[in-house]
């Protein structure tokens, strides 16, 4: 039996540094910082007074609808941005033999942000004797809570804006694996379209944490980097001074279609998705797993989903937090699958450049494998001074590599231990 | 690709009508509704003051000793997806890591999981005791926040609320070492969980997959928001009443809080363990509505396609199926919609099939309802028993399922279970009655 083979024919992103694939990849190149200071709330007393903002996104501008979709949280609007772009490129619309019951959609969309100021307030208002009176915050929550607001936070809803904006009828998913969704996202879609479920679908993800509680979330758990004096070099993945992830914002999208459609309409194929695996740490809520055995055991089920071997693989995009455990955690990992090969393959984070956009963080990063392999040039790993001994592999280290790239593992650890690793190829 | 067929051989329900299968299809038996007036929090000022509250329930008693310190770290939609989690590998009788590490009957890396949840709420007395810190004037003073106040909260406090959790708690407790996702598509995660799980073992990802749902919206603002949304009924009389699936005097849903994770399992594996089958999992289909996102208008979500691509991928027709598990959330828009969506997938036979819902027993369960739905469905087959609509009455004008009161006896070779939810998302599975 021959599997159907899955094709990306159409991409598009917004997120700190861009807000299209083209301006993002230069800003890569150019190892250009997407971090700054937050401007999204007064963050200033915060630990962590910095971000990887989306900055000056047009969302009239970059969606013709973009009135219907007026109720649309912020990662909602990059979503549409970022889905926009990858549908004109895949001409999809110009597809008269498309029926929609068989195009798709599978997103990793985080929740949308919550309605801060009333929320809090509230909180404040209806408090009596050390706790919340209910009773008075039901009175002022209806006086005070807007209905849109507060529906478009269930992390579905992003979903049902591309549905409605591309008349979507098939299969409709989303998933909130953490910092691992959009990965997984686009590899359960591309086994939807493997199986034949659908001829194409909508995949990516999309997430903004940069909100007071989000920060404070993070805060709390130390995870985030502190140096609030070194913004635009503080996300530094591998490196020895590494002291925590940069939270980024943003949404990236891939159209992902069968091979004989695309084919048959002429689409342009970028390329194509040979492997997908996935595994748990089943470990702690709060750390991996320190052997780094859930991440091995995804990059291995992607190389056998792929039929690759270790050796085929010449590039891989890292999870690359740039959190102490992670970027150790991960290197082992490499290093038990990939053998003596793995100071060879070249390693790097984008995140060093981008931030960590969460949910969203895995379908950009797997469109700047795309990328890679189209140019021939590998994005670096920026702010690499200090090397760590626990990370000895070949990070690419401060300025864009050519190479010739044809096949790519994209690596992407969700917090609780959720694991998924992508494996694509240039298209022959 | 078909010669891996998936077997439910495991079955774990939390639910306002009975904490276990066997309690909560006693319950629909004999037609007893688990909605009563909400005591976790003063509802004295909503509209709707009843949901389906959970009666003495602690996930306490279903996790491991040493792991008992961590149901501190969970939310109440956590909570209840580690309860059905041990229910339904007890049921499956396959040992897991919650035994002991060496006393494990299933390999980690085959055993797959893949629990829906929704927008999870924080603890409001928790947060609201570390923002009230950080008052300055009577307003929230961000700034002393930032400085101070945020370090009143629980180093993991995040963690209590990312809808991962339900699946992570899960692998941890279990050892559940294969794929592991999380669903986020309200009322249709379920399905959507089951079907994928399903998928997963058929092309040899997993030989076993914990999957369903949970949630629970059963806070303020969970009655907030779906007061807002205007899909509740007020309060009557008799709470236990007041969820009415396709009667005629639905007048909207109540909430309830709860959770259905189905354990899937290659049916050779299962028949080699000699391990009870209550049914095989034969087809899945997943629709939408390209209405887009105007949550003010109600939808199914595309159920007839979800459903005719379910009969499809089973390779039956409307004629095969011998019972049908509708959704019935009770809001009477909705009612009338979803009978049509049958009536499309199905033509003629919806009217004249077997049908049943389960919501005016257990109320709304979002996320935690398609796992429900499903063991209700597995029993139905095991037992070949059509339990009664609780609450249903008399048939709503536009409604045309065949609902009944009382259970009845029957012959089923196929049951199809659907649903959807707010946002516009749907998932169809079609259970087949085993045979060895």
């Amino acid at each position: 039996m021959t599997r159907r083979r899955v094709v990306i024919t159409g991409m598009g992103t917004v997120n700190p540094l861009g807000h299209d694939v083209e301006s993002t990849w230069r800003a890569l190149l150019a190892c250009d910082s997407g971090l700054a200071k937050t401007t999204l709330f007064d963050a200033s007393s915060y630990p962590t007074t910095f971000a990887a903002e989306v900055k000056g996104y047009d969302f009239a501008r970059q969606v013709p609808n973009a009135d219907r979709h007026r109720h649309a949280g912020r990662h909602c609007q990059f979503a549409l941005g970022a889905a926009v772009q990858a549908w004109r490129e895949s001409g999809m619309e110009a597809c008269k033999e498309l029926d929609r019951s068989r195009l798709g959609v599978y997103l990793g969309s985080g929740e949308g942000s919550l309605d801060f100021d009333n929320f809090t307030s509230l909180l404040v208002d209806a408090w009596r004797d050390g706790r919340l009176d209910t009773a008075a915050w039901a009175e002022l929550a209806f006086q005070r809570m807007d209905l849109y607001r507060e529906t478009e936070q269930e992390s579905n809803m992003v979903v049902a804006h591309l549905a409605g904006e591309f008349g979507i009828r098939g299969p409709a998913f989303n998933v909130l694996t953490a910092c691992a969704a959009s990965t997984q996202a686009i590899g359960e879609a591309a086994m939807q379209v493997r199986r034949g479920d659908v001829d194409a679908i909508i995949t990516g993800g999309a997430h903004s944490m940069i909100h007071p509680y989000g920060v404070t979330g993070f805060n709390r758990l130390t995870a985030l980097s502190v140096r609030n004096d070194e913004i635009p070099t503080a996300s530094r993945p591998f490196d020895m001074t590494r002291d925590g992830f940069v939270l980024g914002e943003g949404a990236s999208i891939l159209i992902l279609e069968d091979y004989a459609l695309a084919r048959r309409r002429g689409a342009r194929i970028l390329a194509e998705v040979l492997g997908y695996g996935a595994s748990a740490d089943a470990f702690r809520i709060t750390d991996q797993d320190p052997q780094g055995a859930g991440a091995t055991a995804s990059m291995r089920a992607a190389l056998a989903d792929s039929g690759c071997s270790p050796g085929d693989i010449h590039y891989i995009s890292a999870h690359g937090t740039g959190t102490k455990q992670n970027d150790s955690v991960e290197t082992k990992a490499v290093k038990a699958v990939f053998g003596e090969l793995a100071g060879k393959v070249p390693v790097s984070s984008v995140k060093s450049s981008l931030g960590h956009l969460i949910a969203a963080a895995g379908a950009t990063e797997l469109i700047t494998c795309v990328l890679a392999i189209r140019d021939g040039i590998l994005p670096p790993t920026t702010h690499y001074r200090t090397p760590d001994p626990e990370c000895d592999l070949d990070y690419v280290p401060n300025a864009p590599r050519k190479a010739a790239v044809r096949v790519c593992m994209s690596n992407s650890f969700g917090f609780g231990g959720q694991n998924n690793t992508l494996i694509i190829s240039a298209f022959r | 690709m078909a010669d891996r067929r998936v077997a439910i051989t495991g079955l774990g329900v939390v639910s306002p009508a009975g904490i276990g299968i066997k309690p909560l299809w006693e319950s629909l038996l004999v037609g007893r509704s688990g909605v009563r007036p909400i005591s976790l929090f003063d509802a004295g000022k909503f509209p709707c003051r009843i949901g389906g509250e959970l009666a003495d329930f602690s996930a306490r008693n279903h996790v491991p000793k040493d792991y008992r310190k961590a149901v501190k770290l969970m939310a109440r939609d956590i909570e209840i997806a580690v309860a059905a989690a041990d229910l339904a590998f007890s049921d499956s009788g396959i040992v897991t890591r919650s035994a002991g590490a060496d006393k494990m009957t299933i390999e980690p890396g085959r055993l797959g999981c893949n629990i829906g949840a929704g927008l999870i709420c924080c603890d409001l007395d928790e947060l609201g005791l570390a923002v009230n810190t950080s008052v300055t004037d009577g307003k929230f003073d961000i700034r002393a926040w930032g400085s101070q106040g945020m370090a009143n909260l629980t180093p993991i406090w995040l963690l209590k609320y990312l809808p991962n959790m339900l699946s992570c708690h899960v692998t941890i407790i279990h050892g559940a070492e294969g794929p592991s996702n999380t669903i986020t598509c309200g009322d249709a995660s379920g399905h959507l969980t089951v079907g994928e799980a399903a998928r997963l073992i058929e092309r040899g990802g997993a030989d076993v997959v914990i999957a369903g749902g949970a949630e629970s919206k059963l806070n303020p603002m969970g009655l907030l928001r779906q007061t807002l949304l205007n899909r509740l009924c007020a309060d009557g009389a008799s709470p236990q009443q007041a969820c009415r699936p396709f009667d005629a005097a639905a007048a909207g849903t109540v909430i309830g809080e709860g959770g259905g994770l189905l354990i899937l399992e290659e049916l050779g594996r299962a028949e080699a363990r000699g391990a009870r089958i209550y049914a095989e999992v034969v087809g899945f289909g997943g629709a939408c509505d390209p209405a887009g996102p105007d949550v003010t208008k109600p939808t199914v979500g595309g159920l007839d396609q979800a459903v005719a691509k379910a009969l499809a991928d089973a390779g039956i027709g409307a004629k095969d199926i011998g019972l049908i598990l509708a959704h019935g959330t009770a809001v009477a828009k909705e009612d009338a919609l979803e009978s049509a969506a049958w009536d499309q997938a199905l033509g003629e036979s919806a009217r004249t099939i077997p049908a049943t819902a389960v919501t005016g027993a257990v109320g709304s369960l979002f996320a935690g309802a398609g796992g429900v739905e499903l063991a209700v469905a597995a029993m139905a087959l095991l037992t070949q028993t059509v339990p009664p609509t609780v609450n249903f009455a008399d048939v709503a004008d536009l409604c045309h399922l065949n609902l009944s009161t009382h259970p009845r006896g029957a012959e089923i070779e196929h049951v199809v279970s659907g649903a959807f939810g707010t946002g516009g998302q749907s998932g169809a599975c079609i259970l087949r009655r085993y045979r060895k």
